[in-house]
């Protein structure tokens, strides 16, 4: 079957993203993302002076591992620092992909929509192929794709929180209305359930860190999201049965007559 | 699972000639142990002795197995746990050996969270649990306003906390020339800005080489070219000033993405660190870092809002891929390096373990000749 995931005219087999930060050691890293089956993961600059490529050693590690890389731009809080660093990822890293990020609020890390906008046209036209992490704002999204994103990372709660779909009703409204632009649930995902119901929803992909890296077996973890979101996509394609307000036996039940059960279904109705 | 090794009695070394690299924490500590049993020795520095450049001089020198082992994996708990039998007779013998006290305290550390970050503190505990079973939880205590500010009237304005009553603290900064006293009277030959790469019995400098009975590579961060994937990790610390706050014991603030403590030192100075980035960065702290350690520092107490910021420390730690650190043995050479965040709980079960290869080594050339 192909069911692959279609990212700026790549396709990858996984639907997994994970962050590389926050692991007990970077062989700890190395080996969750290997069991995660990702094919993309996400790092961080900004801190490491890179300029000086001082984090050298570190960065050559995680990218024996193969991935498609996915540098983000994480402790930004304006365009002009997001540009500067983009361009500094572009040179290291030898990739035009870019996780944007714009942080509006230093403590729940919440993206700044105004500054997401303007540094996405900039880096679009730069020839950036940009994946902003944003907001479920349906109009916010409506502009990033009008500036040139293809694919957009509405968050599912704040970075960290654990807290997983927080606004079901935004995001299914943004799953309706932008039926054919790639969306990958960013942020705020804390357990393998909440992952396969973001799939179960129509979104494309996952991206995840914390509930991965802070597990007490990352490894394990790792795992753990990859079988939930296989299983979530996989429900998806399958087709879920809709809700029902009784219980409905799938074998006929000979002692009672259709005619009371419908009776019930109408009164309960 | 690490190796434990047990103490034997060891006699007069005097034949042996021992070269210690680096003069760190780890180098300082063995030859002030291997002069001690009688062995001959020789400590080298590429840099100054007085004033150490390593990440040892910069630590807060916490020896805190428990709170460590909330992001680390189990070996360093039970290194740490090991050391911590062994600080409090090496230290008294240090200090009467040099007439000096370096501030061994074993009054436990307190663990706190911002209201917002509570769900930490029970991850702590979960996480403690989870890897020591039982006897994870024994070891802490649960503290709500009362309990935390009998133990820490400072800390009124936490609701809640935790007491890890086995953890210790030493003043780095009063150990460290203690030990370096320690190895002079027991005749270390000391050789400071002296470079030296380290070979099987052999010590290679600028000037020539030099022959030894066996070479202990202690370095850290200065063997980066010859240990394949070590790497340094950035880490800055900030000390401050101030007659208002009065900390007893070393408290943790827990927060989703930093680990961040505060040790209070004698003449009001108190330690606040530390940072941990991937980078083999060495400029000057970063006013990011600065601000994230003193609003850390400024929601502990208001008070410290008026400490004088004294110093500002920045270091890499030697640290391996899977952030454990090593002892290794070859016939002429032992190599121990990869302390990373945890030298201070390190050190002594390491040292311990360097011995007991130093003493199956001898043995092996005993048996040869």
């Amino acid at each position: 079957m192909t069911d692959k995931l279609k990212l700026y005219g790549k396709e990858f087999d996984s639907r997994l993203l994970v962050g590389t930060a926050l692991y007990p050691s970077p062989a700890v890293m190395r080996e969750s993302v290997s069991a995660s089956g990702s094919q993309i993961i996400t790092l961080s600059l900004r801190r490491q002076n890179p300029e000086q490529q001082q984090g050298k050693m570190i960065w050559d590690y995680i990218q024996e591992s193969g991935c498609q890389l996915l540098p983000n731009t994480a402790g930004c809080k304006t365009p002009k620092e997001v540009i500067a660093l983009a361009e500094m990822s572009r040179e290291i890293f030898a990739t035009d992909w870019l996780k944007l990020e714009v942080i509006g609020d230093d403590y729940n890390l919440q993206p700044d929509p105004y500054g997401l906008i303007e540094a996405a046209r900039e880096l679009v036209k730069r020839g950036f192929k940009v994946l902003p992490y944003c907001t479920d704002d349906l109009v916010v999204c409506r502009k990033l794709l009008d500036v040139g994103c293809e694919v957009l990372m509405p968050w599912g709660s704040p970075i960290g929180t654990g807290r997983g779909l927080m606004n079901k009703y935004n995001l299914q409204t943004l799953r309706e209305r932008l039926p054919d632009t790639p969306l990958i649930i960013d942020a705020g995902i804390g357990a393998p359930s909440q992952a396969g119901e973001a799939m179960e929803m129509g979104f494309d992909a996952v991206l995840l860190n914390t509930a991965i890296a802070k597990a007490q077996n990352p490894v394990l973890m790792a795992q753990a999201f990859k079988l939930a979101i296989e299983s979530g996509r996989a429900a998806r394609n399958a087709g879920l049965m809709l809700k029902r307000q009784t219980a409905s036996p799938s074998t006929p039940t000979l002692d009672m007559p259709f005619w009371q059960q419908t009776v019930t279904a109408g009164e309960n109705a | 699972m690490p190796q434990l090794p047990v103490r034997k009695e060891v006699v007069a070394h005097a034949e042996l000639n021992i070269a210690i690299a680096g003069a760190g924490l780890m180098g300082r500590l063995l030859a002030w142990r291997l002069s001690t049993e009688g062995y001959r020795v020789s400590l080298f520095d590429a840099g100054s002795l007085d004033k150490p450049s390593g990440a040892c001089h910069t630590a807060a020198g916490m020896i805190s197995p428990l709170s460590e082992l909330f992001h680390c994996p189990l070996p360093i708990y039970e290194l740490g746990m090991h050391s911590l039998q062994h600080w409090p007779h090496w230290v008294a013998q240090l200090e009467q050996e040099v007439g000096v006290s370096v501030d061994y305290r074993q009054s436990g550390s307190v663990l706190v969270a911002h209201p917002q970050d509570r769900s930490e503190l029970l991850q702590f505990q979960q996480e403690l649990t989870s890897k020591l079973g039982g006897a994870g939880g024994d070891q802490l205590r649960w503290l709500d306003s009362r309990g935390l500010s009998a133990l820490e009237p400072e800390l009124d304005r936490f609701e809640q906390g935790l007491f890890l009553a086995s953890e210790a603290d030493v003043d780095n900064r009063k150990l460290l020339p203690a030990l370096l006293q320690a190895v002079m009277q027991n005749g270390v030959r000391l050789h400071d800005h002296t470079a030296v790469e380290c070979a099987p019995n052999e010590v290679h400098m600028a000037r020539g080489s030099e022959a030894f009975d066996l070479v202990i590579d202690a370095r850290g961060l200065g063997a980066n070219g010859a240990i394949q994937g070590l790497r340094g990790v950035r880490g800055e610390v900030m000390v401050v000033e101030t007659p208002e706050v009065k900390l007893q014991r070393p408290v943790r603030l827990l927060h989703p993405r930093y680990q961040l403590y505060v040790v209070p030192r004698a003449n009001n100075q108190t330690v606040i660190g530390a940072t941990e980035i991937e980078s083999e960065d060495m400029s000057p702290i970063s006013l990011r870092s600065s601000m994230e350690l003193s609003s850390a520092l400024y929601s502990i107490h208001p008070a410290f809002a008026e400490a004088r910021v004294i110093e500002t420390r920045v270091n890499c730690r030697p640290a391996t891929m899977d952030n454990l650190p090593f002892v290794e043995s070859e016939s002429g050479l032992i190599r121990v390096n990869g302390l990373f965040r945890h030298g201070y709980l390190l050190a002594p079960a390491l040292a311990l373990q360097v011995e007991d290869a130093l003493s199956k080594l001898t043995q092996e050339t005993e048996q040869v000749t």
